[in-house]
This record gives C-alpha cells, sequence and structure tokens, in this order.
C-alpha cells in the first residue's frame, strides 16, 4: 500500500516535471516550425489520404444503406448478382405477384414493381452561349419502371418538373446526378443509345443510390433497347417478410421458376461492402505506405530537435528533471507537430470536400454511382489519431535517445 | 545535512574507452572538501578537473571508489536517485550560462523550483529573491538575448542558488568574460560563500578568480603529492 503511493507520488512529480519542460517545448516550437514543416506536411498528407478513404467508403456505405426496404424482396435470375445480370419473364411476374403472401392493393392487385435496368451510354452538350462544346459521354444506370414502383420508393419526390408522360422519351434524372452535372436541367434533351430524351424532372429519394439513376417508362426502355417484354427484376411488398425464407423455398421449388430471392436492403448492402472493401484495399495499403514514410520524417525532425538542444536538454538534466520528464515532453513535441500535421489534412479537405458529390463506377451494374463525400466528426477523429499514432511512434527512438543523452559529453560539445 | 556538506573522494579511478585504448583519468584519487569551503580547482587542461566537478555533481560517476558527500554515499546511486539527489543538493554554474532563450530571467530562475512542491506564488518569491541576491532585480522580465553577457551568468547562478543547494559547482564560471564582468560574477560567488555558507567548488584557468577562493588546488601538483596521478584525458 505505501509502496503504491510512493510510486503515485512520484509519477506525480514526474509529470509535473513533464508539464514544466513541455510548456517550455512548445513556447520554443516556433522556432523549429520550419523544420517541422515537412513533417508536418507528410503527416497531413497521410491523414488527407485516410481521410479520403474512410469519407468515400463512409460516403458509399451510406448511399447504399440508405436503399433498399426492409420489408421489400428483390427477385432476379437465379445465379445474378445484379439486377443488369437478370432477366426475368411476365409469366414469372404473373407467377409471383398471384403468391398468397403478396400484399394486394384495395383492387385485389399484388403490389409487385417490375423493372428494366440498362446501363445506358448518355451523351449531351454543355451549352454556354454560342460557344461549341464537344458532345460529354457518361455511363449511367437507365431505369425503366412501372406505375407501382412509387410503392417501393417512399422518400421519392420530384424536386423539380415533373414526371415523365407514358410512351414518350422523356425521363427524370436523380439530383446525385444534377448535382454532379448541373448543365442537366429540366427540358433539356439528351441522347441515349441514339435517340433523343427529354429530361422533364429531377427527383430526389433519401440520398439513395437510386439518386444516380435515371428513371423512364419501362415500356419505352424496352422498346429503344429491344428487350420485347422481358424485365430484369421485380420488386415485391410481402405481408410478412419473416415468411421470406419458407417462399424462398417454396419458388425454389417450382419448376416454372428460375430465380433469387432477397431482401432488397440485404441486396445493396452486400453491394456497399463489395465497393467500400474494395477501396480500403486500395486505399489502406497506400495510406500505410505513406503513414511509414511520415514516421521517418516525424523521426528525423526529432532527431534534429535533440541534437541542435542537446545542451538545453544537458541543462535540464543537470538541473535535476528526470529523464523520464525530459523524454515525455520530448513525445509531447513530436505529438504536437503530429497534431498540427493531422489538422493541415483534415481541415481543407473537411472544407473544400465534405458534402462534395464524388462519382465511381459502381462494378455489379457498371454505371457511375454518386455519392457524397462524408466528413463526420469521427471520421475526422480517426484521422488524427492516425496522425497522432505517427507522432507517437515518431517521436519514441528520439525521446529515448534524450533519455539517456549523456549529459557531460552533450555540455562538452 | 545542512551543517555537513563536506565532499570526501576515497580512491577514485576514472577511465575512460577511446576505441581499443582506456583512457585514465583519474587514477586512485583522493580529495575532501569541508563545508563551506570555497575551492578553486586549477591546472592544465586535459587533467580531469572538469571530470571531478561532473563526479561531485553526480553527472558521472567513477569506475571505482567511494564518494560521500554531505554524509551520504553518492556513487552506488541509481540514476533516479542521481537525479533526485542532484536537484536537492547541488547549484552547477557552466561557462556558458544555458539559460533558455523563451524564458525570461524569472522564468529562467524559476525552473529548478518546477521539481520542488512549492506553488507559483512561492515560485516567484523565490525566483525574485535569488534575482535579488545576484543583482538582477531589475533585469527580471528580460529575456536571455537581451541581456549582456555578465548578466546572463548572474541569472544562471540565480537559478543554480534558486533551490538552496548546499554545493554549487563552477566550471569556468567568468570563462567567457571580461575582467570587471569575471570580478562582479566573483564577488556574487564569494558572497554566497561568505553569508550563505555555501560549499563553492570552482574550476578556473584563472589565477585572479582563484584569488577569491578561501583554498586553490593546483590538481597536477596535488596529484603529485598524492603519487597515485595518472595524467590522462579530460
Amino acid at each position: 500500500m505505501r509502496t503504491s503511493a510512493k510510486n503515485n507520488h512520484s509519477l506525480l512529480i514526474n509529470l509535473k516535471q513533464a508539464q514544466a519542460l513541455t510548456v517550455i517545448n512548445f513556447k520554443s516550437f516556433p522556432q523549429r516550425f520550419t523544420v517541422s514543416l515537412v513533417s508536418m506536411l507528410s503527416i497531413g498528407c497521410v491523414a488527407a489520404v485516410m481521410l479520403s478513404v474512410l469519407a468515400m467508403s463512409e460516403g458509399m456505405m451510406k448511399t447504399l444503406q440508405r436503399t433498399g426496404l426492409d420489408n421489400t424482396v428483390l427477385v432476379m435470375r437465379a445465379g445474378a448478382t445484379s439486377e443488369l445480370q437478370s432477366v426475368m419473364f411476365p409469366v414469372e411476374v404473373n407467377i409471383l405477384a398471384n403468391n398468397s403472401n403478396v400484399i394486394k392493393n384495395k383492387q385485389g392487385e399484388a403490389i409487385v414493381s417490375a423493372e428494366m435496368f440498362v446501363n445506358a451510354e448518355m451523351k449531351y452538350t454543355n451549352d454556354v452561349g454560342d460557344i461549341e462544346i464537344p458532345e460529354l459521354s457518361i455511363s449511367l444506370a437507365l431505369r425503366g419502371i412501372s406505375k407501382s414502383t412509387q410503392q417501393f420508393r417512399p422518400n421519392f419526390n420530384l424536386v423539380s418538373g415533373k414526371m415523365f408522360v407514358t410512351g414518350v422519351r422523356q425521363l427524370i434524372i436523380g439530383q446525385a446526378i444534377a448535382r454532379r452535372m448541373p448543365e442537366l436541367t429540366v427540358g433539356k434533351t439528351i441522347t441515349l443509345g441514339g435517340a433523343q430524351w427529354q429530361i422533364s424532372g429531377i427527383f430526389s429519394d433519401g440520398n439513395s443510390v437510386f439518386e444516380s439513376e435515371l428513371w423512364a417508362d419501362i415500356g419505352m426502355v424496352q422498346s429503344d433497347y429491344r428487350r420485347g417484354n422481358t424485365i430484369q427484376s421485380i420488386r415485391l411488398a410481402l405481408k410478412d417478410i419473416n415468411n421470406l425464407p419458407a417462399l424462398a423455398k417454396e419458388w425454389q421449388d417450382d419448376p416454372r421458376l428460375n430465380i433469387r430471392v432477397i431482401t432488397e436492403k440485404q441486396f445493396f448492402a452486400d453491394q456497399a461492402s463489395n465497393l467500400t472493401r474494395l477501396i480500403r484495399w486500395i486505399g489502406f495499403p497506400i495510406a500505410i505506405v505513406m503513414a511509414l514514410g511520415a514516421m521517418v520524417a516525424a523521426l528525423n525532425t526529432m532527431y534534429a530537435a535533440i541534437a541542435s538542444r542537446s545542451k538545453e536538454i544537458a541543462t535540464h538534466k543537470a538541473i535535476g528533471f528526470s529523464p523520464f520528464a525530459i523524454a515525455t515532453s520530448i513525445l509531447c513535441e513530436a505529438l504536437l507537430i503530429a497534431f498540427v500535421g493531422g489538422l493541415f489534412g483534415i481541415l481543407p479537405l473537411y472544407l473544400v470536400f465534405d458534402g462534395w458529390t464524388a462519382a465511381t463506377q459502381n462494378a455489379s451494374n457498371l454505371s457511375q454511382m454518386m455519392f457524397n463525400f462524408d466528413i463526420s466528426l469521427l471520421l475526422a477523429i480517426k484521422a488524427m489519431s492516425l496522425a497522432l499514432f505517427i507522432g507517437l511512434i515518431g517521436g519514441l527512438l528520439p525521446a529515448l535517445k534524450a533519455m539517456r543523452l549523456p549529459v557531460t559529453e552533450a555540455l562538452r560539445d | 545535512m545542512k551543517n555537513n556538506n563536506d565532499i570526501i573522494l576515497k580512491d577514485i579511478n576514472k577511465s575512460y574507452q577511446k576505441g581499443d585504448n582506456t583512457v585514465v583519468v583519474l587514477d586512485h584519487f583522493n580529495l575532501t572538501i569541508n563545508s563551506g569551503e570555497f575551492v578553486a580547482l586549477m591546472g592544465p587542461s586535459g587533467l580531469g578537473k572538469s571530470t571531478l566537478l561532473h563526479l561531485m555533481g553526480g553527472l558521472d560517476q567513477p569506475t571505482s571508489g567511494e564518494m560521500v558527500i554531505g554524509a551520504q554515499r553518492i556513487d552506488n546511486l541509481k540514476e533516479a536517485q542521481f537525479t533526485k539527489w542532484r536537484a536537492e543538493n547541488i547549484g552547477f554554474v557552466f561557462q556558458s550560462h544555458h539559460l533558455l532563450p523563451v524564458l525570461s530571467a524569472q522564468g529562467n530562475v524559476e525552473l529548478p523550483l518546477a521539481l520542488t512542491p512549492l506553488n507559483k506564488k512561492q515560485r516567484q518569491e523565490h525566483a525574485s529573491y535569488a534575482l535579488e541576491l545576484v543583482g538582477m532585480s531589475d533585469r527580471s522580465k528580460h529575456y536571455p538575448k537581451e541581456l549582456s553577457g555578465g548578466q546572463e551568468q548572474r541569472v544562471a547562478i540565480a537559478r543554480a542558488i534558486v533551490s538552496d543547494p548546499n554545493i554549487l559547482l563552477c566550471d569556468e564560471p567568468t570563462g567567457n568574460l571580461d575582467r570587471k564582468t569575471a570580478n562582479e560574477i566573483l564577488a556574487i560567488l564569494a558572497q554566497l560563500n561568505r553569508d550563505f555558507g555555501k560549499t563553492i567548488v570552482m574550476v578556473t584557468h584563472d589565477n585572479k578568480a582563484a584569488e577569491y577562493a578561501t583554498r586553490v588546488i593546483n590538481l597536477e601538483s596535488y596529484m603529485l603529492e598524492q603519487n597515485k596521478c595518472t595524467v590522462g584525458e579530460n
């Protein structure tokens, strides 16, 4: 008990000494600011890369997680991992719609949405006065929807313009596309698969992945893309989603059907995990390699700081400051460098890119998917933690060196 | 302990390894400095004067031998114990003052008090008193770059005495100063010895400086007298 109290007292004294030296180090830090700048910038780059990776995967994850409903069942051809790979026939839609587990409306019709999904090459011009601008091209997801589709999109809202007219080459575009390509306004004409389509409206859908899509009348899409009367996916509303495993088994055993059944929520969650895994596999190794470089830079800076202050450190030792206090003050300085470096990386990214709409190729449907760069406080803390970790490791060896600095030699040099 | 600040070095050996060679600095060296003495250590360079000072101050340890300071044996202390002992018993004054440029004279003098349980107000009072003793009260808010060499050394002395150590170890404290300023510094040291009973050991090459001491030891002849000396490198 007494030993423990003595240890605590000794620790307190050491911490008090460390605090005094840290205050002095911080006061003289502006003199070493330029020398420390390389370390700060290296650490800042690492923090920025890490934050970008995290913000991208977080943004994508959120976009995909916001998509899909728990009680909606998505049906595709067996073996299809995306709607693009799937093909289904009207007869299959009828079999599924007639199942007693599917919710019916007041008229006794099953609530079912048959949808087409096409990876469309969109061409458009960016009109700026009389200046002739070459035609731009981008690959986007074109979804052919039916009347009942909106029942499966509770967050759907037309933010400008109006709904497309059935049987006409009109479409509505998601607001993520409109944000990314502001030149796509209501009334503008674009080219899809060689045909001219008019933008009749812009819709929102709770920041879901659907906002990266173009929606048009399913009949027009089938006709323009020569798909006959086939569709690609069906969405069903079940009376009780808990019946899904049994229902899936029933449909699997039905010789007339060859389908894959999954909840819409799960479908997009799987896509999210595939996409973010890819980003992390590429992003994290880059961040790790950069972090190693930044650690070396921090190490160099701190070694240089100690070399230039060896007499000062020796004087502290001669006065009676403990080696622990001296090492702690060096570590605190390394952490200060890392903190400032972390701010260098995080703040510009936050100020410029937070909420920015980025686009990436969604490998599962080969179309562009828009998502928001989402720099939350938690992500900033994670990036800053990495910066501080680099500072800690970079400061550790120099701190130990300062701790063991031979006073007599340092004072004599 | 306050009454007994005797410094007793018994059969001290100190050698360094330099490549494959062993350089012997002190060979079976004996010395006693009594409480309240002001000793000037003189002699040619490389004889081991600074090494002796560092050993007495616990900045270095002998290869073998016994060191007793203030009735406490210190040659077998561990580093942490040495640090604490040094903070409580020893004040250093170096040839270069080694003041911290980012702290004012007052801040520099207060620094060693961070090792004591004194509160901020008490630390300020102690530092002000130490600065007053060395005649630097009116410069307490000045930073080292705003002070002359002599003034910096005065502040360094104030820093050395602020925690009231029994022993002051001075390594050529006037080496960088002109005669007039050196005399002022030496007068302060003599006053500290005379009026406050500080035991002072001062390494110097300056005969004039040595005149302020109560005892002068010429290390070369002292070692010869002991007939046990080996001249080595400092």
